[in-house]
């Protein structure tokens, strides 16, 4: 055995770098589990790959949602399949939204952390995009009338947006949109990996140096495999006794032209950041609010004021919990049905979000900084 | 000094074989746990139960009269299962062999202990063509088995071609008896 | 809604040496519920016996093939048995046919109903909110309407239903299956039944998912301890 190393090294060179990757000690002595979120949603991306793979070989756009049910009810595990890749979704979308959160309590987007945390919030952004194309491509009754309505705000929209917009769907939805959907669903999800490693790459760059670390191997492949058995747990007992955790039931039933829903709410993930379509009217309203509070993130490195190093203070945590909570009341009041209160609080709740970013922060960090 | 360095020591081998027993047990029960989560994704590529019943149907023969003929399509292949009547059998049990076009004996074309049912896939060997004959009152051809309307071929109810410009007989597809009543194709 | 009481209860009495276990109709509930449940064989077939008199006269289960039915507890005999007797416009259905359509389409059953077409019961259960529970409070919420409501022609005053007014007259009445286990057949019980039956139509997998995933817990809370284990002590061995 002591043979093959040395035969595959000379004509494998890229092994030497690729085992020094595991032991070379640059690694900090201790980190908290709750660092090893960025490997789970990789993991948990490559997972949502392979079962999206298997459900790709039996989903046919031009029948989607009978489609759907042959996979349930004919496919040997076929609905075990689908069911890891719903709660799949679940899973992401929590941990990202807990990873940002992180990132806001830690402070970690200040400097040199500006470039990572941008590659965060793209990553976020097109993980909304792939999101929502599954949840299209379910073609319930809910997906379908969300389907119909984006693509006619879509073909609504006028000049180089509206261009853009009919270039995306290709036409009226129906067979032919759930083809290609299919298709950017799937190309999407792998340019995540590619934002993915470019994180990664920033991250190098934004923690500190270490001298006198540990190697990833094996000391952080152990952290990082408990940490994926924990994840796993969570996810099993989701996947199994809740499957349709957070999906609007109405969903689960096939989509009928002739017949509206009273309410179309997008899925879960995307309330927190789409749920404005009535503070912000119209199609334009719905766009320019899911860009501002992505671009409000954006510009958090630059909206927080405080000095940079420095570890976040109590009243910084205080207005973060009182966000957090902002963002689950808006959540939360989105999945009602439409109402006059409940409009009114939606706006309230909605401004208080771009007022804590614009207004609270910049005050109270520079506040802190003194 | 001596007893408690001894002592320190085995400890320290003890701890090590712990350590190395509880890293064994965390690799052997993450592999059978990666088994298990992959093992759905490996079994849904496998057919499924309809698709078995398309590429593995089962038909029903206890139906069918002597003399008479079951068609049947298997992936768009119509299969003949044909019922022999005692003549017919004392007919074309002993033809020599040789002395047909395309050699074969009665034990060739039939299955040991279900020697009553012809199962051949009901096309010329010669022209392409569907060959009539299943039912009895349908031309036949002189051997009282099967002809073909598109050239002319004959062949006996074993399903050997015996006249005609066919050079082979007819296929015969792969099956098993699963009982007296059923046969299972693939 | 009296004389049904005592006929219920006249019919209980009769049929008490064959009287079920427990009364699973007050309040109603049903065995698949909760973490640990799991359908209940006896009730489903029950179930699919009201579906087939009943329901499927007018409503389609696209989703559903009779060789399904094995799902529920029927040998391959008795669903090519049943099959069979159903008259599909190719001849009598075989198990890999889907359940019969009664109409041939939409615009068949749009005229038959006067626009109200009834809905398809594969998924019924898992697509309204409520799901068993609203089925069940659906079949058994006809009721008379109540003074200041004008129903509109053709329609009956639901209590479940949103809108309270459904354009399907009430399906179920005592005694219009007999049930083979000797089980009553009160409209209610017919109810519970049906819904049961038609909750597996919408999730024939619950029970496996159940089964398979309590193991799958176990093991991962086992796996956890392990894992969380190992990491200490690599790390404590050296840093």
């Amino acid at each position: 055995m002591s043979g093959t190393k040395p035969w595959l090294d000379t004509r494998l060179p890229a092994l030497e770098s690729f085992r020094a990757f595991f032991a070379a000690p640059v690694l900090p002595r201790e980190r908290p589990y709750l660092a090893t979120l960025p490997v789970l949603i990789t993991g948990a991306l490559i997972f949502q790959v392979l079962s999206g793979l298997v459900l790709s070989l039996f989903y046919n756009p031009a029948d989607a949602y009978n489609s759907i049910q042959f996979i349930d009810r004919n496919i040997n595990y076929g609905w075990l399949i689908h069911a890891f890749h719903e709660t799949g979704t679940t899973m992401i979308f929590g941990a990202v939204f807990f990873s940002l959160f992180r990132a806001l309590w830690l402070r970690s987007y200040k400097t040199p952390g500006e470039v990572l945390w941008f590659f965060s919030v793209a990553q976020f952004g097109l993980l909304l995009l792939v999101g929502y194309l599954g949840y299209v491509l379910a073609d319930g009754t809910v997906s379908y009338w969300s389907l119909a309505s984006t693509v006619s705000g879509a073909f609504g929209l006028s000049g180089f947006p509206g261009a853009i917009g009919v270039w995306f769907f290709g036409g009226a939805d129906g067979a032919g949109t759930l083809a290609r959907l299919v298709v950017f669903h799937a190309v999407l999800a792998l340019a995540v990996f590619g934002i993915l490693f470019l994180e990664y790459l920033a991250r190098r760059g934004a923690e500190p140096k270490v001298t006198h670390g540990v190697g990833l191997h094996p000391y952080y492949t152990s952290q990082y495999f408990a940490a994926f058995v924990v994840f796993a747990l969570i996810f099993a007992v989701l996947v199994f006794f809740a499957p349709h955790l957070g999906e609007n039931p109405l969903n689960r039933g096939p989509a009928d032209p002739l017949v509206l829903p009273v309410a179309v709410a997008p899925p879960w993930f995307l309330l927190p950041v789409g749920n404005v379509g009535h503070v912000f009217p119209g199609v334009w309203g719905t766009i320019f609010a899911v860009l501002a509070r992505l671009a409000v993130l954006v510009a958090l490195p630059w909206l927080d004021r405080s000095a940079p190093g420095k570890p976040a203070g109590f009243l910084h945590k205080l207005l973060l919990l009182v966000l957090a909570l902002d963002v689950i009341l808006l959540t939360v009041w989105a999945m009602q049905p439409p109402s006059l209160i409940g409009e009114v609080v939606a706006v309230l709740l909605t401004a208080y979000f771009f007022f804590h970013f614009l207004v609270l922060l910049p005050f109270f960090s520079a506040l802190e900084a003194r | 000094m001596a007893e408690t360095l001894g002592q320190s020591m085995a400890h320290g081998a003890a701890e090590a074989s712990r350590r190395d027993f509880l890293k064994i047990l965390n690799v052997a029960a993450g592999a059978v746990a990666v088994g298990a989560i992959a093992w759905p994704f490996i079994d849904a590529l496998s057919p499924s139960r309809q698709a078995m019943s398309v590429v593995r149907p089962i038909v029903d023969v206890s139906g069918i009269a002597a003399n008479t003929a079951l068609r049947f399509v298997w992936l768009g292949t119509p299969i003949y299962i044909r019922k022999l009547t005692d003549k017919q059998i004392a007919d074309n049990q002993f033809v020599v062999p040789d002395s047909l076009p395309d050699p074969a004996s009665y034990t060739d074309r039939v299955k040991p202990g279900y020697e009553t049912f012809v199962v051949v896939i009901g096309l010329n060997t010669g022209t392409p063509c569907e060959l009539v004959g299943n039912d009895p009152a349908d031309p036949r051809g002189p051997f009282d088995g099967w002809s073909c309307p598109c050239d002319g071929s004959v062949y006996d109810p074993l399903g050997r071609v015996r006249g005609g410009p066919a050079p082979k007989n007819l296929a015969i597809p792969r099956f098993t008896f699963l009982n007296d009543a059923q046969i299972q194709f693939g | 809604m009296r004389r049904l009481l005592i006929a219920a209860l006249a019919l209980a009495v009769l049929a008490a040496p064959h009287a079920r276990a427990e009364d699973t109709l007050n309040p109603p509930r049903w065995q698949s519920e909760g973490v640990f449940g799991s359908y209940d064989i006896a009730a489903l077939q029950r179930g699919f016996l009201v579906y087939q008199t009943v329901c499927a006269a007018c409503h389609s289960a696209s989703a559903l093939h009779y060789r399904d039915l094995d799902g529920i507890g029927f040998s391959t005999e008795q669903i090519a048995a049943l099959a069979s007797g159903v008259k599909l416009a190719s001849g009598p259905a075989t198990l890999d046919d889907i359940f019969k359509n009664p109409y041939p389409d939409t615009t068949a059953a749009a005229a038959a109903f006067s626009g109200a077409i009834p809905p398809d019961l594969s998924t019924i259960v898992a697509a309204r909110p409520g799901g068993t529970k609203y089925v069940y409070r659906l079949l058994t919420g006809y009721a008379a309407a109540p003074a200041d409501m004008t129903l509109l022609p053709g329609h009956y005053y639901n209590t479940a239903f949103p809108g309270q007014q459904i354009a399907m007259p009430p399906p179920l009445k005592d005694g219009q299956v007999q049930y083979a286990d000797g089980v009553t057949a009160s409209a209610a019980q017919e109810a519970s039944d049906v819904a049961a039956f038609l909750t597996w139509a919408s999730d024939p997998n619950l029970d496996a998912s159940k089964e398979i995933g309590l193991r799958a817990v176990l093991f991962l809370v086992f796996l956890s301890f392990v894992a969380i284990a190992t990491k200490r002590k690599i790390w404590r061995e050296s840093v």
